[in-house]
């Protein structure tokens, strides 16, 4: 941040003493042009471009230290008119006592050597100089703001961009492709060896489908609806992996009121086949609690470790949880519930305990 | 008649193999050799059977459809079955025949087959392969692994085999791996009439040599169709003339 700041500042320096060179450029053409070749010309425009230099550095840095840019039209308006003209009279007083004295002892000349310097002309010199102050803010005034309003609309398209990925993910988690597909693969198989199976498989897998659309709405479920479409997803899932699934289930009545989100078990229960089950040749045993303690609901579902030690909790369907629970990868109670995944010897349990 | 082509079924899902099986019944030149469900069982029958092209799911429960090939003197032809796409892309990568996305549509199932069955070689007069019976062909492929890269490779594709360590790197197409086997261990499986001990450390495949010159000391210097050189040793000079009558 801070070395961005200073790569900005080293670019407005660089500008903005083009600019104000250009500007003494300009003045010393006009006073040749139209005054005559005299040195006392030169020293005041050195001087009024020397001094507009550092005001205008000193007018910005000033405006971006109080915000002005975050002011209203009005607000920022009257600040910068009130800037440029204490600039102004600032830049006239310092060039006329570099003058003055000069003249004096003869270190420049003027014709005439001396300096007009009644109420009118002095209103002249330091109108012309707000004037092209003035017209300095201007431009730097536009040029922020048009760097803000383009700075606003990326940002704006990176967060869209974000958004559709998150939904896209959570779609993904949601809709499991692999499920999907194994299922039909398998449901192909059934309709020859047993079509009733067959058929009832197809009430199971619509289920499932219709819980992962339906409800993408981000709204809570009751723990007896999830359990209802879980148990449609074990029976798919029990028609792939036969007697290499085994479940067993202790869900305490009371507990079937409790809210908690969509797909919340049943991404636990996805997550406990896909690390626990189908990686072990003879499949494993799947426990599945869910109880009140305190006021808050908890879950368990406990599956056996996986070889490779990894507790995994990175997927895409544990990503989702999370988001919907709004807690973060470490387990903390900043969120509407907690979420724990832990190996505990041969097995590894996922708890997730979300406040009612 | 045609040769049929044996085909093995590799699927950790009874019903998956069950609908595989039905769809390969209905084709006429194909000849299901067995069902294996896990890794292990794979392995052994690909070493029982020797079918001639396996249909390998992706996912098992002990490991991925490449850890079936992994170490396997030759491999058959492989064609990938996954549920989703996911593997696929690495899948082609390794140039196996080809891969199906579950469910298993017949059509692209027998297109994959037919491209198997033009590749199965032409069968070979008993006789001659009576003495070399055990010696690996020019098309005989072995399946190589480079960390995340693996290549379905035949023995004819393989320009040299240069000693790399303990193992052997191999030269083929514009790329290099090591195959976990001593250099002397492949010679004496690869046949005598395909490669050849050029030096201590590189045999070259005979067919991929486009110049020989002979070198300082008696020995030759061999150009491969890579541009590569290899040079003969004065001890294998005498043998490389014999071999090539020269």
């Amino acid at each position: 941040m801070s070395e961005k700041r200073t790569a900005r500042d080293t670019g407005f320096w660089w500008r903005n003493s083009a600019v104000w060179l250009a500007y003494l450029g300009v003045s010393l053409l006009l006073g040749f042009t139209y005054g005559g070749h005299w040195s006392g010309i030169v020293l005041i425009s050195v001087m009024v471009s020397l001094c507009l230099w550092v005001g205008s550095a000193f007018i910005r840095g000033w405006a971006l230290r109080h915000d002005w840019l975050q002011r209203d039209l009005l607000g920022l308006t009257w600040r910068l008119l009130l800037a440029v003209v204490i600039v102004a009279a600032a830049t006239q007083l310092l060039t006329a006592t570099a003058l003055l004295p000069a003249l004096a002892w003869d270190w420049v000349q003027l014709p005439g050597q001396r300096a007009n310097y009644r109420p009118a002309a002095v209103f002249g010199y330091w109108f012309n100089t707000a004037i092209v102050l003035g017209v300095w803010c201007a431009l730097w005034t536009g040029r922020r703001a048009l760097q803000r309003a383009r700075h606003s609309e990326m940002a704006q398209l990176r967060a869209e961009a974000q958004r559709a990925t998150l939904e896209h993910q959570a779609l993904r988690a949601r809709l499991n492709p692999h499920f999907v597909f194994n299922a039909l693969n398998n449901l192909r198989a059934l309709i020859n060896e047993d079509p009733a199976r067959a058929r009832d498989m197809v009430t199971h897998l619509s289920s499932t489908l219709r819980h992962a659309l339906v409800h993408t709405d981000g709204g809570w479920v009751t723990l007896a609806e999830e359990w209802r479409v879980v148990q449609d997803y074990l029976a798919v899932e029990a028609i792939h992996y036969e007697d290499r699934l085994r479940v067993h289930t202790d869900i305490d009545p009371a507990a079937l009121s409790a809210r908690l989100p969509p797909m919340a078990l049943q991404l636990l229960v996805e997550n406990a086949i896909k690390h626990g089950i189908a990686v072990h040749p003879g499949g494993g045993e799947l426990h599945l609690r869910a109880y009140f303690e305190g006021d808050g609901l908890r879950v368990e579902v406990d599956n056996p470790a996986a070889h490779d030690g990894g507790s995994g909790g990175h997927g895409i369907g544990l990503a989702y949880l999370r988001a919907q629970l709004g807690i973060d990868a470490v387990p903390s109670s900043s969120g509407r519930g907690t979420f724990l995944l832990e190996r505990q010897g041969a097995r590894v349990l996922a708890r997730l305990e979300v406040q009612q | 008649m045609s040769a049929s082509l044996r085909v093995l079924i590799v699927d950790d899902a009874r019903l998956a193999r069950r609908e595989l099986r039905t769809l390969l019944a209905a084709i006429p030149w194909v000849e299901c050799v067995g069902e294996a469900d896990d890794v292990p069982a794979a392995r052994e029958a690909i070493l029982r059977e020797q079918p001639d092209l396996v249909l390998l799911d992706v996912q098992m429960p002990s490991g991925e459809g490449f850890d079936v090939l992994d170490g396997l003197e030759t491999v058959p032809m492989v064609v990938f079955v996954t549920a989703y796409d996911q593997y696929a892309v690495r899948a082609f990568e390794t140039n196996a025949l080809d891969y199906l996305v579950k469910p298993v549509e017949a059509g692209r199932l027998q297109a994959a087959l037919e491209r198997g069955r033009e590749r199965l070689p032409a069968p070979a007069a008993p006789a001659a392969t009576d003495s070399v019976r055990d010696a690996l062909g020019a098309d005989d492929q072995v399946f190589l692994r480079d960390g995340e890269r693996c290549w379905f490779v035949a023995l004819g594709e393989i320009r040299k085999v240069v000693v790399d360590g303990n193992y052997a790197r191999l030269w083929f197409r514009d790329q290099n791996a090591v195959l976990a086997r001593s250099l002397s261990t492949l010679e004496a499986r690869l046949s005598p009439a395909l490669f050849f001990r050029a030096n201590r450390s590189t045999l070259v495949n005979l067919r991929r040599v486009r110049a020989i010159e002979p070198s300082l000391g008696d020995g030759y210097d061999l150009t491969l169709d890579d541009g590569s050189q290899v040079e003969v040793s004065r001890r294998q000079a005498r043998e490389l003339r014999e071999r090539l009558a020269l």
